[in-house]
């Protein structure tokens, strides 16, 4: 068994050097699906974790008036959290908010600092029991002589749950285009590989190989291709990993998250399942045709 | 004299048998000292050529047969069937005892080790040494590591090729290349050594050298099968000839010699 495993791997590395060429096409190829599919992943990961955080953080935001009195305000946060259906009030001032939006965004200080005046309205940021009390609560509010406007955080949630509803069908969708592509590659990188070496098979057959010896190095020829590609896009994001988080940031710029780097270990571990299984299921396919006779 | 030890099915590297005697008291013995038997068999093709017609074709064990007839006859066709590549369309072939029809695919590939086959080609791995070669055929099926190279030094020995055993199929001559092949095929221990036009591409000297390899491997036991267009050899080695014409078997002679029209 152990010498089998050994034969085929030997062969295999064999099929691959003699290929060259066309292992790397094949191996690049097969980078490029896998780097689509963990972008994807991220992408989607970065978004759910998003729409967690707005709907456990703010749920009703109420910009202020700048001319409001602040003994209004006083009184406007302490009925609101009397209110049954809210768990709790904060009060965001103009110099705070501005604060908090620099300490999220530090380029724009510049941009900030050549302003006339704060540009940012103080805010009532107010936590629901459930959100689904949204309307009252919003109602109410808007009914208030401090309250300019209330930003209407359950719609951008809906919203967001449909972009990423669409997002995930589509980059499902591209992906499995890509996969069939990536599959047709792979076998017809094997199959090459299968003809020029159908002497080699011939000669296999006619001294009475059993099957399995034909075809495991060319498996473990696809599932190498599938490896190496795994590992090369593994490789590929660990070292990309700080600028895209970078740019994942400043993507969100809107909402204070951070692109986790905990998914890190799910994706590569997806990398290299889809990697290693599109390998096997390419030159499974492509060796079938020889075999059956 | 015994000369190899083929890998699996053997008791053991070192214990060398008589070539040609069954691997067991096999279970239904259907004329035990026939190594090959073929009874009306046809063979035609999807696209209505017709290659065999009601071939029967009985070898006994130690047989030597030659195998001639013009090129579409169906020599190649008897060959193919044998080692199981096509299978006949009606009729029955039996080799060693088994009906090579009712054969469980994963049975195939240990019926081909009970044939040993060469070609006018050779068929060569080219960037392989001639030990790497011959060891080929027990690497890819699955005899223990440390008994390969006792096996090949064996047949190499058979074949007279020990002191080229480093070189590559490039840097050998034809005949040379040819011997080569032989050792591979005797690797198993061959029930029935089937050599298809093995003098093609010699010259006539070399092709003595070979045909005389042969002999000497069927008077170690093994039977020998050879499809050849080679009249000199056949006529001068009055052995039994089997002459194919339009897929039938149109004559059937021992001590032959070979006809105009083979």
């Amino acid at each position: 068994m152990i010498a089998f495993v050994a034969f085929s791997l030997r062969r295999a590395w064999q099929g691959l050097w003699h290929n060259r060429l066309m292992s790397v096409a094949a191996t690049a190829t097969m980078v490029l699906m896998l780097a689509l599919l963990s972008g994807l992943i991220i992408l989607l990961t970065g978004l759910d974790a998003t729409l967690k955080y707005v709907e456990q953080e703010v749920q009703v935001v109420a910009y202020l008036k700048d001319s409001a009195n602040p003994q209004d305000i006083n009184l406007l946060e302490t009925a609101v959290g009397q209110m049954p259906q809210v768990t709790e009030v904060s009060y965001v001032s103009k110099d705070q908010a501005l604060k908090d939006f620099l300490g999220r965004h530090p380029d724009e200080a510049e941009v900030v600092n050549s302003l006339p005046a704060n540009p940012l309205p103080a805010s009532l940021q107010i936590n629901l029991r459930d959100p689904n009390d949204y309307l009252d609560v919003a109602t109410y509010l808007r009914n208030q002589a401090p309250v300019d406007r209330v930003l209407n955080i359950k719609q951008t949630v809906d919203q967001m749950v449909t972009v990423i509803g669409i997002l995930r069908a589509v980059g499902i969708g591209v992906l499995v285009v890509v996969g069939l592509i990536v599959l047709f590659i792979i076998v017809n990188t094997i199959r090459l590989a299968v003809v020029s070496r159908a002497d080699e098979i011939e000669i296999m057959r006619l001294v009475g190989a059993s099957d399995a010896f034909i075809r495991w190095p060319f498996i473990f020829e696809g599932a190498l291709v599938g490896l190496f590609g795994a590992l090369i896009t593994i490789a590929v994001l660990w070292l990309g990993q700080g600028p895209i988080t970078t740019v994942m940031a400043d993507y969100f710029k809107v909402l204070p998250v951070e692109a986790s780097a905990t998914v890190g270990r799910d994706v590569a571990l997806v990398v290299l399942g889809t990697g290693v299984g599109i390998g096997v299921l390419g030159s499974y396919l492509s060796i079938r045709s020889y075999l059956i006779r | 004299m015994a000369m190899v030890s083929a890998a699996s099915s053997n008791p053991g590297p070192n214990q060398t048998r008589l070539p040609g005697t069954p691997d067991k008291p096999a279970g239904k013995p259907v004329r035990p000292r026939v190594v090959l038997a073929m009874e009306g068999v046809t063979k035609s093709y999807p696209n209505g050529k017709i290659a065999l017609r009601g071939v029967d074709l009985i070898v006994p064990e130690g047989d030597f047969v030659f195998l001639v007839g013009p090129s579409g006859a169906g020599k190649s066709t008897i060959i193919k069937l044998l080692i199981r590549d096509e299978m006949a369309t009606k009729g029955v072939v039996l080799l060693d005892g088994r009906d090579l029809a009712r054969l469980k695919r994963k049975d195939v590939p240990r019926i081909r080790r009970k044939i040993g086959i060469v070609f006018q080609d050779f068929k060569l791995l080219p960037h392989k040494s001639v030990r790497e070669n011959v060891a080929f055929a027990l690497e890819v099926t699955g005899a223990p590591r440390e008994t390969i190279g006792p096996v090949v030094d064996r047949v190499l020995r058979v074949v007279g090729l020990t002191g080229q055993a480093d070189q590559l199929p490039g840097q050998l001559s034809g005949g040379e290349q040819q011997r080569t092949a032989i050792a591979r095929a005797l690797v198993h221990n061959p029930r029935l050594f089937i050599a298809d036009e093995p003098t093609g591409n010699l010259d006539p000297l070399i092709s003595w050298e070979i045909i005389q390899l042969l002999l000497r491997i069927n008077e170690l036991g093994v039977t020998v099968l050879m499809a050849t267009h080679n009249a000199e050899v056949v006529t001068a080695l009055r052995k039994r000839v089997v002459a194919l014409e339009d897929g039938r078997v149109v004559r059937d002679q021992t001590e032959a010699a070979y006809h105009r029209e083979d």
